[in-house]
C-alpha cells in the first residue's frame, strides 16, 4: 500500500519543471521533501493534497496513540487539520537542507499536540506557544546534508534493530507522551532502569555526541 | 544526585523535550540551554529524527475523505492566511522564549530583593507547578547558604557564578534536588542572571497556599 504511493509520487516528480527543484533534488531526494518545497514555492494545491494523503493518516495514528491526560480520541481529526493547515502556512519557511519533510512535519505535529492539550486544560493566559521554544537547526551546522541523510538512514535502521524493551519505552515516550517517571510506573520498573534503557537505545542509535567531540560542539 | 556535574540537561530530559512530554517550566529551561549549546542542539535534531521515524513507521489510520476537503476549504479562507507573527528581537542575546516572557510583562521587570545580593523577578507562565523566575546575583555577592524544598532547574543566562562544586558560565544547565545544600556566589567581574524553575514544595492546593509564595526561601543555615 505504502509502496504503491511511493511509486506514484516518483512518477509525478520525475520531470520537475523548475531548476530550483532540480537542484534540491540532487541534495535531498525524498519525494515528500520535494513536495513540501513545491508547496512553499508555488502554493501548489495538488502537491499539498499529495502530502495530505501521505501524512494525514500518519498524523491521525500519531494523535490516536496519545495517552496524555485530557486527550480524547476525537481530537485526532482536529490535530490532522491543525497540523496540515500549519504545513500549508509555514511551507515557505521549510529548508530541505536542514531537515527532511517527515522530521519537519513531526515537529509541527508534536508542537500542535502540546498546544492543543494546554489550551484544553488551561484557561489561564499562556504567554508561550510551544513553537517559541523550538529551535531551527543551525545555519552553521557543520554537518553536511549528506552525513545528515546518512544519519537519518542510520537512525531508521538502528531503531528497527533495538531490543524490544528499549523500543517499547521510546514509543511510550514519543507516541503516548509519557514521561520517564510515568513509563516506569506503567511498566513496573524502577525509574533508573527506564532511564538506562533509553540511554542505551540512544547510544546504539548514536544520538549522543561522543565525549571526544563535545568540546567541538560546546558553547559558542 | 551524582557528584559529576555535566552542565547539560541529562539525556532523559532531552528525550522528553523532543517528545513533547516535558512540563512547561523545565521545557523553558531546556530550550534556554539549547540557545547556548550546540552539542545539545545537535542531539535534539537527532532526537527529533527519532520521533519522526517512530511516527513514520506507524500503521497509517483511515481518514475521512471529507477531511482533505475541509482543510482545502480552510486554506482558501483569507482569515487563515499566514499570520505575520511579529518576530521580536531577542533581548541582550537572551533565548527567544525568555525575551517573549520578559516582554509579556506589561511594564519593566519587577525585581524583588531576597537578600542583600540576590534579586528575583517572577514570570507568569500559565501553570502552577513551578515558579519560573530570573535570579540576579550582584557581582561578588554571596547568597546565603540554603536548601531547596522542591527540585530546581537553573540556566545561566548572563555572567557566571560559582558554588562549592564548580563555576557555572553562560548557558550552563543545573538540576538540584531537595537536600542539595549550596551557597552560590556571583563572579567578581559582573552581575549574573540565571533562569530558574523551582517546583512547588507542596503539590496539593493548600488553603493557605498563597502564603507559601515565594517558594524560594533563603534560610541561613
Amino acid at each position: 500500500m505504502l509502496k504503491k504511493k511511493f511509486e506514484f509520487v516518483d512518477r509525478q516528480i520525475e520531470n520537475p519543471s523548475r531548476g530550483a527543484i532540480l537542484n534540491l533534488a540532487e541534495k535531498r531526494s525524498d519525494q515528500w521533501s520535494l513536495l513540501l518545497v513545491t508547496v512553499g514555492e508555488t502554493r501548489d494545491r495538488q502537491a499539498f493534497a499529495k502530502l495530505f494523503k501521505h501524512f494525514g493518516p500518519l498524523l491521525k495514528s500519531f494523535a490516536q496513540a496519545s495517552r496524555h491526560e485530557g486527550w480524547i480520541p476525537g481530537l485526532g481529526d482536529d490535530l490532522v487539520q491543525e497540523v496540515m493547515i500549519k504545513v500549508w502556512n509555514k511551507a515557505a519557511g521549510y529548508n530541505p537542507e536542514k531537515a527532511s519533510a517527515t522530521t519537519w512535519i513531526y515537529t509541527v505535529a508534536r508542537n500542535c499536540r502540546i498546544d492543543m492539550l494546554r489550551r484544553k486544560s488551561n484557561t489561564q493566559h499562556l504567554p508561550l506557544e510551544s513553537e517559541d521554544y523550538w529551535h531551527e537547526p543551525d545555519e552553521d551546522t557543520p554537518v553536511s546534508l549528506l552525513s545528515q541523510k546518512h544519519r537519518e538512514e542510520k537512525i531508521q535502521f538502528s531503531l528497527s534493530k533495538l531490543p524490544r524493551e528499549q523500543g517499547e519505552i521510546l514509543r511510550k515516550v514519543y507516541l503516548e507522551g509519557k514521561s520517564h517517571a510515568e513509563a516506569s510506573q506503567e511498566l513496573g520498573l524502577p525509574l533508573g532502569t527506564v532511564k538506562s534503557r533509553v540511554r542505551l537505545a540512544l547510544q546504539k542509535m548514536q544520538i549522543l555526541v561522543a565525549p571526544e567531540f563535545q568540546d567541538e560542539f560546546s558553547h559558542e | 544526585m551524582s557528584n559529576s556535574i555535566s552542565f547539560h540537561p541529562d539525556s532523559s530530559l532531552l528525550v522528553e523535550f523532543s517528545a513533547g512530554s516535558l512540563e512547561v517550566a523545565p521545557s523553558i529551561c531546556v530550550s534556554a540551554h539549547l540557545h547556548f549549546c550546540r552539542k545539545c542542539r545537535v542531539e535534539m535534531l537527532r532526537l527529533d529524527q527519532v520521533g519522526s521515524e517512530i511516527m513514520d513507521t506507524m500503521e497509517p489510520a483511515a481518514i475521512d475523505d471529507g477531511l482533505l476537503d475541509s482543510v482545502m476549504a480552510k486554506i482558501d479562507s483569507p482569515a487563515l492566511a499566514p499570520s505575520e507573527k511579529t518576530i521580536s528581537k531577542n533581548i541582550e542575546g537572551f533565548p527567544a522564549s525568555i525575551s517573549i516572557l520578559m516582554k509579556d510583562v506589561e511594564s519593566a521587570l519587577t525585581w524583588r530583593s531576597i537578600s542583600s545580593s540576590l534579586e528575583i523577578s517572577q514570570f507568569e507562565t500559565g501553570q502552577s507547578d513551578f515558579e519560573v523566575a530570573l535570579h540576579k546575583i550582584e557581582a561578588g555577592g554571596k547568597v546565603p547558604k540554603h536548601d531547596h524544598e522542591g527540585s530546581e532547574y537553573t540556566v545561566v543566562l548572563k555572567g557566571s557564578f560559582s558554588d562549592e562544586n564548580a563555576v557555572y558560565r553562560e548557558g550552563d544547565f543545573l538540576f538540584r534536588q531537595p537536600g542539595d545544600v549550596h551557597q552560590p556566589m556571583g563572579a567578581q567581574n559582573g552581575e549574573c542572571i540565571c533562569l530558574s524553575a523551582l517546583s512547588a514544595p507542596i503539590k496539593i492546593s493548600h488553603p493557605l497556599g498563597f502564603l507559601m509564595k515565594p517558594w524560594l526561601r533563603i534560610n541561613p543555615m
